[in-house]
């Protein structure tokens, strides 16, 4: 266990110094805290946490280096029913691509070895009742997503109708999900539907940055 | 926007109110005088909560050997004081009805608030000592206040909601009320409950179900709220792990005389096979 007094919160890899991170007493780690749309990959010994309500996480690590991080995104509601599931069409589908590959990447670019890979998913719950499963799209979509790049789902936790708070601590591959109370519904649903605006706005170009 | 306590409920007086039946039953098991005839006829006039009454009175909730079929004998097999809990236990959510909020569904809301009473009574009747159904009412309500702070103050309330989610739900709500806020929807509840004029066990349940620990004329039925609360949120997510919810006070063991090894997973299991039906009796239109 890191000790606040003595550690010093070690730098973020180049491209995540917007991330917001703090010491956090219960995970006796620094800890980065995932919005909507953003992911996060480190070296260090912390936790990545996130709240999920229609919305998915992957958490990908190399099991032998610990290099690892989690994305938090959601498909645009947009694309027409079942057009989604044809790979590489539709902007839907590229935004999940966009999220997946960019997590992926990042791994890769910092000395993680594919071979290593694991990968844990989260989120895809029915928070708010009498509407369209969104989250079950979004699992689908994930699940689909690491089939075809040859990879596995070691652990998971999806579905349902809880919202989810996920820490995960890619040094040690150790997660924590805990199912939130409804209470916590239609705020988390806010986040996500705000979130799904801006993505909805702005899609991603077609084209998807290789490493 | 009030600030103060007392202000806020002041201002939603209008908009909450209990009804008439529970007011006059209410009146009459105060008056030592009073007899179960007289309490017979205004429950008898008031011809939904003589259906409703009737209907708990038959279901499993009590399981009765026989039926119970006038308002009398379910008086008499019910009791005077218990009668007057399930008046107020039957009517509470449709009266809150004309305060809406947009940060919780009002059947997630009521849901929650009936696991915890559930589990209150379970746990009551396992502690002996207190009234089940006095302590299932006082569960049910446990939560009230903050009906009034998501009505009155829909900003600042889902501003706390943030703060817990940026804690990674390691902060209570109550605090990140208190931080927010000033104050938190257990003392709004307290003070709803003193303006109504209910029992001062049932206030002192709401007031005090997250700080068990002051000086309280009930310490043994807020301690019993306080642990169902818990228990609640276990049931509303289906987990059997403590680490899943926020702590429970240890003293709220000693003061029940509960072990929670025990009783827990039990209490938990048995509140989620009532949970449908009592929806029914409780929450039903």
């Amino acid at each position: 266990m890191v000790d606040p007094t003595t550690s010093r919160l070690a730098l973020s890899l180049p491209g995540f110094e917007h991330v917001k991170r703090a010491w956090n007493e219960a995970y006796g780690a620094y800890s980065a805290r995932l919005n909507p749309g953003e992911y996060y990959v480190t070296k260090n010994d912390e936790a990545i946490y996130t709240t999920l309500g229609s919305c998915i996480s992957a958490c990908i690590r190399d099991r032998v280096s610990g290099i690892g991080g989690m994305n938090h995104f959601m498909l645009p509601a947009s694309s027409e029913e079942g057009g989604w599931k044809a790979a590489g069409l539709g902007s839907a589908t590229r935004y999940g691509n966009f999220a997946m590959e960019h997590l992926i990447n990042e791994i890769l670019k910092n000395g993680g070895n594919r071979q290593n890979l694991e990968v844990k998913l989260f989120g895809g719950g029915r928070i708010i009742a009498n509407m369209t499963d969104v989250g079950k799209r979004n699992i689908s979509f994930a699940r689909d997503y690491i089939e075809t790049e040859g990879l596995r789902v070691t652990s998971e936790d999806v579905g349902e109708v809880y919202p989810r708070m996920v820490v995960y601590f890619p040094n040690s591959g150790k997660v924590r999900v805990k199912r939130l109370r409804s209470l916590h519904n239609n705020t988390i649903a806010d986040q996500e539907t705000r979130y799904l605006q801006t993505i909805e706005k702005k899609p991603v170009s077609g084209d998807i940055e290789l490493f | 926007m009030s600030t103060n306590i007392t202000g806020l409920v002041k201002d939603v007086g209008s908009l909450v109110t209990l009804p008439d039946v529970f007011i006059r039953i209410n009146e009459l098991v105060e008056n030592p005088d009073s007899t179960v005839a007289e309490i017979a006829k205004v429950v008898s006039q008031d011809p939904s909560f003589t259906v409703r009454l009737l209907r708990v009175a038959n279901s499993s909730f009590y399981g009765f050997s026989s039926t119970v079929d006038t308002v009398p004998k379910a008086i008499s097999i019910i009791g005077t004081s218990q009668i007057r809990s399930l008046a107020l236990a039957t009517s509470v959510a449709s009266a809150f009805d004309g305060l809406p909020n947009s940060l919780v569904s009002m059947h997630d809301f009521w849901k929650h608030s009936l696991y915890c009473a559930l589990i209150a009574r379970i746990l009551a009747k396992k502690a002996k000592r207190c009234d089940p159904d006095a302590v299932f009412t006082a569960a049910l309500l446990h939560d009230i206040g903050e009906l009034v702070i998501f009505n009155r103050m829909p900003k600042p309330a889902q501003d706390a909601i943030l703060l817990v989610l940026d804690s990674g739900d390691e902060m209570p709500i109550y605090l990140a009320e208190r931080q927010i806020i000033g104050f938190d929807h257990a003392q709004v509840g307290g003070e709803l409950a003193r303006q109504w004029k209910l029992p001062p066990m049932l206030e002192e349940c709401v007031e005090f179900h997250h700080d068990i620990r002051g000086e309280l004329r009930y310490p043994r039925e807020v301690a019993l709220v306080h642990i169902a609360n818990v228990l609640a949120l276990m049931a509303e997510v289906h987990t059997f792990d403590p680490q899943d919810v926020p702590p429970i006070d240890s003293l709220g063991w000693e003061m029940v005389g509960l072990t929670p090894d025990e009783v827990i997973n039990e209490a938990i299991s048995e509140a989620e096979e009532e949970i449908s039906e009592a929806e029914q009796l409780f929450l039903g239109k």
